[in-house]
């Protein structure tokens, strides 16, 4: 997730103006090197089988020379699916440490940015027709929690709309180690970026 | 770097959790405790000498009214013998669906888990109120598939002339033999799992009036049974027919259920299906050529109402009573000359042979 990346360049200042829409309205700020950034996420689950983890995250990122750049992610989705047995809600707070390569062209960013870190998987799981039937306790609803050890590498494009605004878009594929295997998967995210 | 402490938190509890998914054991939902009892030789039909593979099932019951020929009093001798050898007993557990089954051996213990409710069209009142029962049935599995194989009535003509329900891919002679149940009647005293959802309203359906009412979700209920007698003049009063509360019982399923080895011959109905539930009769066309009516038994009759007598004769025939495979499964075949499907009194008919009846016709 995590638009991070954008508009760590700085385009010009925008003028000030008394008309309503100017020359200046779109105009974008300078930004630092810190770039703070939330939005919307999906993705496949980490550990269920199928299914769509949608969520909401937010990152931080420091850019650290022309190019590269690193920071911290973080994400809570959900992701609820049905067997004729069990009714399964994962609950996924994702963790990451980023480090990124990026490109700046206008009030664009291209970025490459790697994630690297944990999943704590939540899992959630009712027995079906258990509650009509009586049941109780864990023959009704089972709990249980996970790490995972994650990666994911994604495709960051950031556009700078207004001031210090930009829009954020990015996606990739992901990779968590899970049951003993890697499971490979796809994250996207959409959101704003802003710089302090 | 703080994220940094989080990912090394989360790594450092790899592996101490466990997410299933979907597999993992399933919970059953609810786990019903049998033992048969009896001698199982004893009763044994005569051609069969081969080991059995005894086994209980769980079947759901229907709500099931049997015709008014069965319960009306027979205007005959002949009717009376048609009767007699082609209505199941009209007080008798009807099979809808059979559930699951396990092996079992007389005089040991077994456990039957459940891993899905009965489905709607089993259950019997609304959304807020309903219920339905099943009797446990012990059974030859001779057929080794694993399941009690339902059986129905062999009735004459063609099988596509009733409902379109696939049932006329069920055998008409039963393959398993059955030896027992929990719930054989309502006239004897049962042991049947019901299941409830919402309130419970005295339906009657296979009713218990005078006892308690089932928990809610599984139980195992017991009731002393009611005499014909007693279920006559409780519907002629509008009531349901009283069971003795000393024989009364609700429990939960922990409750072991006993089963008697009983002659096949008394709980063979067991087995049996019924493709009209309501009471109603299907009336059949007599063809130009006799029918076979070889080990059947035959007889003329006025169509029975519950209103006033009419005039319409009709042919009813029972299934195979003789031969080398005689019906296991009750049931009565109706031929009238002019009518259709639904009864002689349809309007415009689909058929009129009153006026030249085929040359085989009895009446």
């Amino acid at each position: 997730m995590a638009l991070a990346t954008a508009g760590l360049a700085a385009p010009g200042e925008a003028a000030a103006d008394d008309r309503l829409l100017s020359d200046d309205t779109f105009a974008v700020s300078s930004p630092g090197p810190v770039v703070v950034d939330a939005g919307l996420i999906f993705g496949l689950p980490s550990a269920l089988p199928t299914g769509l983890s949608t969520g909401v995250g937010a990152g931080i990122t420091r850019a650290c020379g022309c190019h590269f750049a690193y920071g911290a992610l973080a994400s809570w989705s959900s992701a609820s699916e049905s067997s004729e047995t069990w009714t399964v809600t994962h609950g996924e707070l994702r963790l990451r440490a980023t480090g990124s390569i990026f490109h700046v062209a206008g009030r664009g960013t291209l970025a490459l940015r790697l994630g690297l870190g944990g999943t704590v998987v939540r899992e959630d799981r009712v027995r079906n027709q258990g509650m009509r039937a009586g049941l109780m306790g864990s023959d009704l609803e089972q709990t249980a929690t996970q790490a995972l050890p994650a990666a994911e590498l994604e495709a960051v494009v950031t556009l700078r709309v207004v001031g210090p605004w930009a829009l954020a878009i990015a996606g990739g594929p992901t990779g968590t180690w899970f049951d003993s295997h890697l499971r490979g998967g796809w994250t996207a995210a959409l959101g704003v970026a802003w710089h302090p | 770097m703080k994220s940094w402490s989080l990912v090394g938190l989360a790594s450092a509890v790899v592996g101490c959790g466990d997410v299933q998914n979907f597999s993992g054991d399933v919970p059953p939902l609810a786990t019903l405790h049998v033992e048969v009892t009896g001698d199982l030789e004893a009763v044994r039909p005569p051609g069969q000498t081969a080991p059995p593979d005894l086994h209980v099932a769980l079947v759901w019951g229907q709500q099931w009214l049997t015709e008014p020929l069965c319960i009306l009093p027979a205007e005959s001798a002949a009717a009376a013998a048609v009767i007699a050898a082609g209505c199941r007993d009209p007080f008798g557990f009807v099979p809808a669906q059979v559930d699951r089954s396990v092996p079992v051996t007389v005089g040991t213990p077994a456990e039957l888990e459940l891993a899905t409710l009965p489905d709607a069209s089993l259950l019997v009142g609304d959304l807020t109120a309903r219920i339905g029962y099943g009797s446990l049935v012990v059974y030859d599995d001779r057929n080794g598939d694993g399941s009690l194989t339902l059986a129905r009535a062999n009735r004459q003509g063609h099988p596509d002339m009733g409902p379109d329900d696939g049932a006329e891919d069920q055998p008409t002679t039963q393959i398993d033999t059955v030896y027992g149940a929990s719930f054989v009647t309502m006239t004897a005293p049962d042991v049947r799992l019901a299941y409830r959802e919402g309130a419970f309203v005295p339906y009657a359906f296979y009713p218990r009036a005078g006892c308690g009412d089932p928990p809610p979700a599984f139980s195992v209920d017991a009731a002393g049974g009611f005499t014909a007698a007693a279920a006559v003049s409780a519907t002629l009063a509008g009531m349901l027919p009283p069971e003795d509360p000393a024989t009364c019982a609700q429990s939960t399923t922990e409750t072991v259920i006993q089963i008697p080895i009983a002659p096949p011959a008394d709980v063979a109905e067991l087995a049996c299906t019924e493709r009209n539930a309501d009471s109603t009769v299907r009336y059949r066309e007599p063809d130009v050529d006799v029918p076979d009516f070889t080990g059947r038994t035959t007889a003329c009759v006025h169509v029975p109402t519950f209103g006033a007598p009419t005039d319409v004769i009709e042919l009813i025939v029972t299934g195979v009573l003789d031969g080398a495979t005689p019906d296991a499964c009750k049931g009565i075949t109706h031929y009238i000359l002019k009518g259709c499907r639904e009864g002689p009194d349809c309007g415009t008919p689909d058929w009129d042979h009153s006026t030249a009846p085929p040359a085989w016709w009895p009446c």
